[in-house]
């Protein structure tokens, strides 16, 4: 008797739901499936912890300016040496620019930094009474919801739809710029803009820098600031703080092990049906 | 029949239904298309050997594809199903919703029920995920399904986890008399044509045909490129075609009729199809029914379509499809290639209407000796079969399915709806040359206020 053969033209002596030995003999299970380990995983989400001390870290740090117990003047110059150190070190950690153009560059950065402060230190008075007139509840909850955002738009190196650095440093400084109207003077407004910016535009470039040159470190400046937050976040509430902890250890120790035990119960199909996908690099001829 | 996707609308699926049910008429069957209105035309309107088409008063919501909700077609449908006296409802194309509603009312109203899928869908993004839960569903108790090619059926297998006995493969054909070679033979070849007829979106490879475009006509200058047909992917076309000055070498024709096709395809020498996905391709065959030389990418079901005397495939880079072309200019430089004649002769061997009517038919014949699951069965196999969640939701859906039926009995009963004049089958009263009074005098007329087109 012939061979069934896999073709439409021409008659075969097979009923038409014949079911041959080759059926879907050309399927593929998982093809491309990155396998990956628990304690690299674990390393890797330190990226997170990052973000989330910074948020926890910019509430800390509003609320002590909101009762007191911190004066605007006094973060303000922490917070400017502290910008002046990264710098520092951000710039020894990169490929040294030496010469010209090394010089324009430092001499750029000090510009834009002037002019940021200038226009933010102009602008204070406005950014104080900008959202005085909203309910502090309503401030709060934008708050909280901006902030939220930025963590869920922030680029930790995934290639998603929801990433956008800059809407997500957007997010960070809006928030700083709604909980700047309940605070006691002009200044303060001023200060809390400018740690934000700090803390959600800047950092972040340093440790991706740091990360890159130096994982090691990396870690270690990761569980220093949760240590720091934390302890901080122990002079607020102690139930904030305890949160904070339960959370901080859900994303960096439970999730990677639900990933790993996710992963080993993947199975994703493949086959001639899908969708050919295009290699070559058209922009040569798209341009 | 039962399909979103019908004339005035154009398509792979709107030509399969129409083709085929013309072939089923000339076999003596009695068919009846539903789908839903196309601007004004609602209604019952009559189109060739008599062929009813209902025209429902359906929203429609995105491509042709009507709103659903499950029930709210029910009350039309069952009126066109019992008014027909309808034995077995046909559903085509998974994109279709009202073929999913047909399919769920049809087996409330137990009746056999057959489904033919039109398209390869992939596993892994969201989309793909809920439409394959649809399709398992509606599918688990559908008594046959039918594919277009054989990657089509192990697509549909997987997709839906079926029984791959109880799926056939019966391709699409092409009408010889629509899709004939030049009079007097090939375009001159001293200046070499190669024709892309598609809709001119991502799927369709319209990226890869953007890079070969510069490519082969640097390498080739007596060669010329006819692009017929439209979409969002035509603003790249146009630039390439700045970009490299090829105003003179690269004609778009823009959106084609379907008459139009063949008149455009026997201007070539090469049909080149880029697709990246396609279960079936109708456009390689009627190309090749034009005695064009074709030059496709091996994707889908598109490697089982033509012997591999009448095609080249390439893989979907632009490198393997100018090396295809390439070999496709030698053949004709060569003059090694049969006659147009000649290749469209067997084309037509290879594919026609009849035969897929021939072969439909013998489904519709296993179909009538199987036994309709009733009711309780038919929650179980739901239940078992799509999983703890959609089964449930899902058998629920079918048991309020059976509740608004009885309602719709209760209602308005089976034999009050008037039956239908059969304009075909075995009793049918088309006549080509009468008009629609001839039917006036045969009995009951439809409520409708009908049109004949023929």
């Amino acid at each position: 008797m012939p061979r069934w053969r896999k073709a439409l033209f021409g008659r075969q002596r097979f009923p038409d739901n014949h079911v041959d030995q080759t059926f879907l003999s050309d399927l593929r299970t998982n093809v491309c499936l990155r396998h990956y380990r628990y304690w690299p995983v674990v390393c890797e989400s330190s990226v997170v912890v990052q973000q989330l001390s910074a948020v926890c870290g910019f509430g800390v740090l509003w609320r002590l300016m909101l009762g007191g117990a911190l004066g605007a003047e006094t973060l303000f110059a922490h917070s400017l040496a502290m910008a002046l150190v990264v710098y520092l070190l951000h710039q020894l950690l990169g490929p040294r620019d030496r010469g010209p153009q090394g010089a324009t560059t430092r001499w750029m950065d000090l510009k834009s930094t002037g002019i940021f402060v200038a226009f933010t230190y102009g602008f204070s008075p406005v950014l104080k009474t900008l959202t005085e007139s909203i309910s502090t509840d309503t401030i709060y909850a934008m708050s909280v919801f901006m902030l939220l955002g930025y963590i869920v738009c922030f680029d930790y190196g995934a290639d998603t739809v929801m990433v956008s650095s800059c809407l997500s440093v957007n997010m960070g400084l809006f928030s700083a710029v709604c909980l700047a109207s309940r605070l006691p003077s002009v200044f303060h407004a001023f200060t809390t803009v400018c740690v934000a910016l700090q803390l959600f535009a800047l950092w972040p470039v340093f440790l991706k820098k740091l990360k890159a040159c130096y994982p090691g470190l990396h870690l270690v400046v990761t569980v220093t600031v949760f240590v720091l937050v934390t302890v901080s976040l122990l002079w607020v509430s102690l139930g904030f703080a305890l949160s904070f902890s339960i959370l901080v250890f859900t994303i960096v120790f439970v999730c990677p092990h639900l990933l790993l035990t996710l992963q080993r119960r993947k199975d994703n199909i493949h086959g001639p049906w899908d969708e050919a996908e295009i290699k070559d690099d058209l922009s040569q001829f798209l341009g | 029949m039962v399909s979103d996707f019908f004339y005035p609308n154009m398509g792979g699926v709107e030509s399969h239904i129409y083709q085929l049910s013309q072939c089923l008429l000339e076999r003596g069957h009695k068919v009846v298309v539903v789908t839903h209105a196309y601007g004004r035309r609602r209604g019952v309107r009559y189109l060739t050997r008599g062929l009813k088409v209902y025209h429902l008063p359906l929203r429609v919501m995105y491509n042709q594809s009507t709103a659903t909700s499950l029930f709210h077609s029910l009350p039309l449908l069952r009126w066109v199903l019992v008014r027909e006296r309808v034995g077995l409802v046909h559903a085509h194309s998974s994109f279709s919703s009202m073929a999913h509603d047909a399919l769920f009312h049809a087996k409330a109203l137990g009746l056999r029920s057959v489904f033919t899928d039109h398209s390869l869908f992939g596993f892994a993004d969201v989309s793909s995920v809920l439409t394959n839960k649809l399709l398992a569903v509606s599918l688990c108790d559908t008594s046959h399904v039918v594919c277009v090619s054989h990657t089509s059926k192990e697509n549909t297998v997987l997709r839906a986890a079926l029984d791959p006995a109880r799926v056939s493969v019966i391709p699409n054909a092409v009408d010889p008399t629509d899709f004939t070679p030049r009079a007097g033979g090939r375009p001159d070849p001293r200046t070499l044509t190669v024709v892309v007829v598609s809709r001119l979106v991502y799927r369709k490879g319209i990226d890869l045909l953007a890079g070969i475009i510069p490519e082969l006509c640097q390498k080739y200058p007596n060669l010329h490129f006819l692009i017929g047909g439209e979409g969002p992917k035509r603003i790249v076309l146009e630039e390439v075609r700045e970009k490299y000055q090829l105003h003179d070498r690269v004609r778009l024709l823009g959106a084609l009729e379907h008459k139009d096709v063949r008149n455009v395809l026997v201007q070539g020498h090469i049909f080149l199809n880029t697709s990246l996905t396609e279960a079936f391709c109708m456009a390689i065959v009627e190309a090749a029914s034009c005695g064009l030389q074709v030059v496709s990418t091996k994707v889908g079901g598109v490697p089982e379509v033509l012997p591999e005397d009448l095609i080249i495939l390439c893989e979907p880079t632009v490198k393997f499809l100018c090396e295809g072309l390439e070999s496709a200019i030698k053949r004709q430089q060569l003059g090694t290639l049969p006659s147009a004649e000649a290749i469209h002769n067997r084309v037509k061997s290879l594919y026609s209407w009849r035969n897929v009517a021939e072969r439909t038919e013998k489904v519709y014949d296993r179909v009538t000796k199987e036994m309709v699951l009733p009711i309780d069965k038919r929650l179980k196999r739901l239940m078992t079969h799509c999983g703890p969640v959609a089964g449930c939701i899902f058998a629920l859906i079918a048991v309020l399915d059976v509740l608004f039926l009885f309602f719709l009995r209760w209602l308005v009963p089976d034999d009050i709806i008037d039956i239908a004049v059969d304009a075909t089958g075995v009793k049918g009263v088309w006549k080509q040359q009468e008009s629609f009074s001839t039917i006036k005098k045969h009995g009951k007329t439809p409520r409708n206020n009908c049109k004949v087109q023929t």
